[in-house]
């Protein structure tokens, strides 16, 4: 009987240690994971993950840029309201896009920040981990520029938030000091970045320049705008940029991989991931017509207007939308899309829906990479600002005739048109063509609402006799986002809320 | 010692070994002969007669009479038999020994089972309620589970989705007491915190803990309340074989009405003027329901001899559900082995196996947009005028929406299998230490392991375009616990004192393993080939492991029996919390008066029982996931160069001040017994506030977390409310009428969130296709999960002012909103509570007939006041001409037709509103009963112990003014959270059935 009390006893007290620690297994943690060069890249992919997400490139940004601007306006009408809202100008605090590009925005810059910071304890040249450091001082200032200005005045963190605690003291950064952040991180990325990197969606020194030349634009510094696209310019063999020779292939997932003309790309994987993961694209069928048999969802179309402001002699139109589909193994004119449920009779666009690569049902989870800045731009910035500061002279002409001469390049056919700018124009005029160029040649490419709003277009391009009339349209208001009205609730700091809203 | 002294020394022990085995054929035998009445008069057939601490027993046959042998005149008879209190009677010189029973509706000598240990029932302080083995049993049912729905105040159950086979059950005791941790019931099974429940059969009696006096010894599991339950063993005596077996069919219970082929093409064309009409004309509901089988068979040996009792039982259920291509089978096996080693140590096992094999039809889908809709809703989304295949022989699909497989196709071609296993033992032993001190222990491990498949063939819709899709996932889960803990008995003059002391430890792991592919050779894979996928889609592996070490205590004291005292706690310490916080202490206390036995009362002929009860206490909650204090990155996908790279992606922030969620408890009940106990009550209110509560607190997004939140303890929520139970005997005699009724009321309410701030977005209730927000909210003041939408306003006529708002429509026979806040506009500020899914109160009402061998049971269960949400209506109803819709379509909107509260077929955007809010209340014929127990004489010829057969009905009729199929659904309740915030929403869910049973069950 002692025996058996024994091996009870011993039974009960076999449990009795334990310090009740976690030992996690198949967890990172990021106090402990800077150590190697190699980490420090993946903290900067996390970056670029989170970049090609649904609720950024993937749709509900990109969405936004197109719907905002007087290109693309809601072609299904039972579409979420949050959409309508966006391009109708009817948007609150509490509108479903906002509330999911700011947070993942932010995720962005807390993604570098901590690559940043963990830096310090890689193990590494100063030029290996430089070169990283420099990719996520890019990101940084490559998310910032877009939320500046999307927002206006936010928050600029360029910290690594540890506790929830230095959450609170956060508050608003003015415009000019978010521009100094982002001309500063750029730079040091043109500092220690390479002339080239294995893939476009990685940043170069290059790729930092044409953004510096992009923000000096924006803010109408046209000495910097001028300086750093022309850097960029007369070091294009270096860098390896050149325009493409047909204009399709920009927008052929099949070729992506292989384009030199992009200078910034947002790489996606033909995936059918589960949903939510970093890595989906909804862009082609968010774009895409429907139909009986293909699945697009009709939501941003363009207006008819916007389809006849085009030459039907510009290679670029044919590109830039799809006239025609099949339904039902029968050729439909966009005049009949509107025969499937919920279709909608006008020309669609094409440049993602066409050639989308190897992707999943209705074209979701495309292979594109989307050029985020490609030579054309900066071939465009450098003629802008050539003529702001110096007039209408042929350098700045010769830029743009560089883009012409590759649209007149149908396929291997050469049109005549368009024809090449002819010198003789005013400062006035050729700014005006240069805009127009800018409206044809990167239609669709998220460019234009920034245009609009740079040069203070809304009234104009939303006005009654426009292409995309808006009543709504408020100039005192609708050049900015409003700030997420949850965002505000958790940080009053960031109040008052953007005018108007 | 030499050879010859251990011979005589063994020899000497073995002696009364000898005379133990020989004892019954050496001694002269005593027959005893008698019979049994119950207080009436009327004899009793079936009544267990046994001999204490002998391996001798009989029955009393269908007149009540007995004859045993027993060995000598100290033999002492024990009479015992369900419903009655049992009677020990010494033999001494009586040879012939006629007994009464009383029957015992309300034993107050009835031990009831408690957190380690048991107690009478009269001298219990806590709010206890028992169901018994034959109501578990009263219909075939999968799980034990849904047999106690309706059978306990306070106790709330339901499936979570309707009839189908094997589904969820949600148990509530007294309400939910969290938002983020799970608020179901703790099972314990024989003293095994967190096991597995056996089959309905093997189950002796359930227990439900629902005050903190009686579920703090639980601790940190014990907010929810405490389902004890207590498996079938064997008793002295012969071995008794029983067998039990039903079989039953089921239909549906209801069906939508829906348009036919005509009504829906001319109802297509006034939105699409250009669409072809289908020349088909399908009912797909009539596709899909059919007529469902239960078979289900029960066999158990049980017995017992001197030193050991046995109990081995193993059982078969096969369902065949009631829409196509769904069923469940289940097969298990039970052993309870009993053992006394000696007179101061006891020790037994329980053993479990089983295994259940599931087939589901796809039901409740989260998202049903392109290739992705479920059976049920495809059921009512189809258009009519399309058949099963077309002109090729493909698989049709909708002639409107999105393409999704035609209900057929869904049933038949998506396969979807899931596998679970599970194994359960439970060992323990019982040591004397000394007169009233003793040592418990027991070490119980569990293992489970679920395995699902699905696959979706290039014959549907998702798998064509892709080459067929396949997931498989496994999950393996071990639970061991280890509990030992003493108890103390000391009976003092005036006062009984008894004591528990305890230390427990328990440790949980959860390993997943999940893959899916896609692009096969051949359908015929299934996915037992996804290494042959040309896509591999996803890989994932995970493990969860986490720690609870305890200290438990408790003390009565009952002053001479009338005053009585109990205090518990426990200290519960869990891996999950950070270093400051792993520990958490849970105190109770109760007091409880037994005022019928005062003078005054005690020889009262009105009151045979009067107890007052108060208690108050603290119970907890874990609420946290193992490694969730930790900083922590995710790893992420990212592109590089067209390839999959790996990267990591800030996921939580580090937060060394979670503590666990507290409940704090008040309880006043009373016991009273009237007429010698013919009518017994049993009232309580009670009073809990769960503080503490672990919330995600979103934080601000410039945090940089992919998903912006940190959980935190803020909040705090309320439950309140009262219970009636009554039982009567209202006739006694020959004809038996016995009635229980019960009654619960639980109001719910939200008393702080972080910041005061409404909670939105946190449940995803809603099905995604149908791009709407969440339809549960949760705001300060208000129960969890309220309705929070627009209010309908009916139907716009020509001439009416037209609202502007971006998806609101502004033309004649289009929805009307109301302005709420008269800004002349419709945005998001126009929106409110539009419903609440708390019922006002539950009830069950059961009824027990007994005359000759006939008993007759009739019960009746039902839920009243609380809301639902209906998103299939909403869907159909919208009449946006991508579905089909139902009758009610009929009196849309047209300039003929402008009375109506029905808009216009147009395309609109589909708006969450109070139109699809609707009264969920009900009350159904759960169950009704007839059986029929064949006479003595028939049995013996027989050789039987008990003949009865019965058929009886569930869901016969049912009283609703809801308008889906059935108001008893929960869908997306498929997480913790979303369990308690997602309540009264119904999209696409399973039916629910109404069953015909045959069945028997047999004693030998």
């Amino acid at each position: 009987m002692k025996r058996i009390i024994f091996i009870l006893i011993m039974v009960a007290t076999w449990s009795g240690c334990t310090d009740l620690e976690e030992e996690p297994i198949g967890i990172l943690a990021p106090e402990t994971f800077f150590t190697t060069t190699d980490n420090l890249q993946a903290a900067v992919d996390g970056a670029y993950g989170h970049i090609a997400s649904e609720e950024f490139w993937g749709r509900k940004f990109t969405l936004s840029l197109l719907l905002r601007g007087d290109m693309v306006t809601i072609g299904d009408p039972t579409t979420s309201s949050r959409r309508i809202e966006v391009d109708e100008f009817r948007m609150n605090g509490d509108n479903g896009m906002v509330t999911s590009f700011w947070p993942r925005s932010y995720a962005i810059i807390g993604s570098t920040n901590y690559a940043i910071e963990g830096a310090a304890s890689v193990e590494g040249t100063e030029e290996e981990v430089n070169a990283i450091v420099a990719q996520a001082r890019f990101v940084r200032a490559f998310t910032y520029y877009h939320l500046v200005r999307i927002f206006g005045e936010v928050p600029y963190i360029d910290f690594a938030v540890r506790e929830a605690e230095a959450l609170s003291s956060i508050e608003k950064t003015s415009v000019e000091e978010i521009y100094e952040g982002i001309i500063e991180d750029l730079e040091f990325a043109k500092t220690w970045l390479p002339d080239q990197q294995p893939f476009r969606s990685m940043p170069s020194k290059g790729t930092a320049a044409s953004y510096l030349a992009s923000v000096y634009l924006t803010i109408g510094n046209w000495q910097g705008a001028y300086d750093e696209a022309t850097f960029v310019i007369n070091n294009s063999g270096r860098f390896g940029y050149a325009l493409e020779a047909d204009f399709q292939d920009l927008f052929d997932a099949t070729k992506a991989d292989g384009l030199v003309e992009h200078i910034f790309s947002i790489d996606f994987k033909g995936l059918d991931v589960i949903s939510g993961a970093p890595g989906i694209d909804f862009l082609p069928p968010v774009t895409g017509m429907r139909g009986p048999d293909i699945e697009g969802w009709s939501v941003a179309v363009p207006t008819v207007a916007v389809f006849n402001s085009f030459d039907d002699n510009d290679y670029r139109k044919a590109v830039s939308f799809d006239t025609e589909a099949v339904f039902d193994g029968v050729t439909v004119p966009w005049q009949d899309f509107g025969m499937a449920n919920r279709g909608v009779s006008r020309p669609h666009i094409a440049k993602y829906y066409r050639f989308p690569g190897t992707a999943g049902n209705n074209n979701r989870d495309s292979d594109h990479n989307y050029g985020a800045m490609r030579y054309a731009e900066v071939l465009l910035i450098a003629a802008e600002a050539s003529n702001e500061l110096s007039g209408p002279t042929g350098e700045a002409v010769d830029y743009i005739n560089q883009i012409r001469a590759r649209a007149r390049n149908a396929a291997g056919t050469m049109n005549t048109f368009p024809e090449d700018l002819t010198s003789g124009l005013s400062k006035d005029q050729l700014r005006d063509a240069i805009l127009e160029e800018r409206r044809i040649e990167l239609a669709f490419e998220f460019k234009r609402w920034y245009d609009i709003k740079r040069l203070n277009l809304g009234m104009e391009v939303f006005g009654p006799t426009s292409m995309e009339p808006q009543t709504n349209f408020d100039s005192t208001r609708d050049y900015l986002f409003p700030l997420p009205d949850d965002e505000l609730g958790r940080n009053p700091n960031l109040l008052p809320q953007n005018p108007g809203y | 010692m030499n050879a010859k002294q251990t011979y005589l020394k063994i020899l000497k022990k073995s002696i009364p070994i000898f005379i133990l085995m020989f004892g019954t054929g050496l001694f002269a035998q005593i027959e005893i002969t008698g019979t049994v009445t119950s207080d009436d008069g009327v004899p009793i057939p079936g009544v267990n007669i046994s001999v204490q601490n002998e391996a001798i027993g009989t029955t009393t046959d269908f007149d009540g009479l007995y004859k045993i042998e027993v060995p000598d005149e100290s033999s002492v008879l024990l009479f015992s038999y369900v419903g009655y209190t049992d009677q020990k009677i010494t033999v001494g010189s009586q040879r012939k020994i006629d007994v009464t029973l009383s029957a015992s509706v309300e034993s107050l000598d009835q031990i009831v089972v408690v957190g380690y240990g048991s107690r009478r029932k009269k001298d219990l302080t806590g709010s206890v309620v028992s169901v018994e083995a034959e109501d578990i049993t009263a219909y075939p049912s999968a799980t034990a589970q849904q047999t106690l729905q309706g059978r306990a105040a306070g106790v709330s159950v339901q499936s979570a989705n309707g009839g189908e086979p094997g589904a969820d059950i949600r148990i509530r005791v007294r309400g939910a007491t969290s938002i983020n941790a799970s608020s179901d019931a703790i099972f314990v099974v024989d003293g095994f915190v967190g096991a597995a429940l056996p089959a309905p059969e093997d189950i002796a009696s359930i227990q439900v803990l629902k005050d903190a006096s009686a579920t703090a010894i639980y601790g940190s599991r014990g907010a929810n309340g405490v389902v004890i339950v207590t498996t079938k063993k064997g008793k002295k005596g012969r071995m008794r074989i029983d067998f039990n077996t039903s079989y039953s069919t089921q239909t549906v219970t209801n069906t939508l009405d829906l348009l036919n082929a005509e009504q829906f093409g001319d109802y297509i064309q006034e939105i699409n003027p250009g669409y072809v009409r289908g020349s088909a004309d399908t009912d797909w509901q009539d596709v899909i329901f059919k007529t469902g089988q239960i078979a289900n068979h029960q066999i158990a040996l049980s017995g017992g001899a001197e030193n050991v009792d046995y109990y081995l039982s193993g059982t078969f259920f096969d369902q065949n559900g009631a829409v196509l291509g769904s069923g469940l089978e289940r097969f298990s096996f039970t052993n309870n082995i009993n053992i006394n080693f000696s007179d101061r140590l006891k020790v037994g096992m329980n053993a479990l196996g089983r295994r259940s094999t599931r087939e589901g039809a796809r039901t409740q889908e989260s998202t049903g947009g392109t290739g992705s809709a479920g059976a049920i809703s495809a059921a009512f989304r189809f258009s009519p005028d399309q058949g099963i295949r077309d002109a090729n022989g493909d698989f049709t699909l909708p002639s409107v929406g999105d393409d999704i497989d035609n209900p057929f196709a869904t049933t038949t071609q998506i396969f979807n299998e899931s596998v679970n296993d599970l194994f359960q033992t439970n060992v323990y032993a019982d040591l004397k230490l000394f007169e009233g001190l003793s040592f418990k222990s027991t070490l119980g491990y569990n293992v489970r392991n679920n395995r699902e498949g699905t696959f979706f063939p290039t014959t549907t819709v998702r798998g064509a375009g892709v080459g067929g899709e396949g997931s498989i996932q496994t999950i393996k889960q071990t639970n061991i616990l280890s509990e030992n803990y003493f108890t103390y008995k000391n009976d003092l003059s005036f006062a009984k004192f008894s004591a528990t002391v305890g230390y427990s430890y328990q440790k949980e792991r959860s390993e997943r393993v999940t893959t899916s592919g896609a692009g096969f050779l051949d359908d015929g894979f299934s996915f037992w080939n996804l290494d042959g996928a040309a896509n591999l889609l996803f890989i994932e592996s995970r493990l969860l492991e986490s720690e609870l070490a305890s200290y438990y205590g408790r003390i009565n004291f009952d002053i001479l029996d009338k005053y009585l005292i109990t205090f518990n706690a426990r200290q519960d310490g869990s891996s999950t919390f950070s270093a400051n916080n792993k520990w958490g202490f849970f105190p109770s206390g109760a007091i409880a008066w037994n005022m019928g036995d005062e003078s005054f009362l005690q020889n009262s002929n009105l009151i045979s029982q009067w107890k007052w009860r108060v208690s108050y206490g603290l119970t907890g909650n874990r609420a946290i996931q193992p490694f969730g204090t930790l900083a922590t990155y995710e790893d992420i996908i990212s592109i590089q160069g067209g390839e999959l790279v790996n990267a990591v992606a800030l996921q939580r922030l580090a937060n060394d001040n979670l503590k666990w969620e507290t409940t704090k408890q008040f309880n006043v009940g009373v016991n009273i017994g009237l007429f010698n106990n013919r009518i017994s009550l049993t009232a309580d209110y009670y009073d809990m506030i769960t503080e503490d509560l672990l919330l995600d607190r979103p934080l601000p997004e410039t945090s940089g977390l992919s998903n912006p939140v940190q959980l935190q303890n803020v909040g705090s929520l309320e439950n309140k409310g009262f219970e009636i139970e009554l039982s009567t005997r209202n006739l006694v005699g020959a004809f038996t009428w016995n009635t229980n009724i019960n009654f619960s009321r639980n109001r719910n309410k939200v008393l702080e969130l972080p910041d005061g701030e409404d909670i939105r977005d946190i449940g995803n209730s809603s099905p995604g296709h149908l791009l709407l927000p969440d339809v549960p909210i949760l705001r300060e003041g208000q129960p969890v999960g309220v309705y929070f939408g627009y209010v309908y306003d009916g139907v716009y006529q020509n001439g009416d002012t037209f609202l502007p708002g971006a998806i609101f429509e502004q033309q004649a026979g289009g929805e009307r909103y109301r302005d709420l806040n008269g800004d002349g506009e419709l945005n998001s500020d126009d929106q409110t509570i539009i419903g609440n899914p708390h019922p006002d109160f539950t009830f069950g009402i059961n009824n027990t007939f007994a005359y000759k061998g006939f008993d007759l049971n009739v019960f009746f269960q039902g839920a009243v006041g609380g809301d639902m949400f209906n998103f299939t209506l909403l869907e159909l109803n919208t009449l946006t001409g991508s579905s089909n819709a139902t009758t009610e379509a009929l009196n849309r909107w047209s300039l003929t037709n402008p009375n109506t509260n029905v808009p216009s077929a147009a395309q609109r955007t589909r708006i969450i509103s109070s139109r699809w809010v609707y009264d969920g209340s009900y009350a159904r014929l759960k169950n009704i009963t007839l059986g029929y127990t064949f006479n003595e004489r028939l049995l013996e010829k027989l050789k039987m112990t008990k003949l009865r057969v019965y058929v009886s009905g569930q869901n016969l009729v049912t009283f609703t003014d809801y308008p889906g199929l059935d108001p008893e659904v929960l869908y997306r309740s498929d997480s913790n959270s979303r369990s308690n915030i997602n309540l009264g929403l119904d999209y696409g869910s399973y039916p629910n059935v109404r069953s015909y049973t045959l069945g028997l069950n047999v004693s030998f």
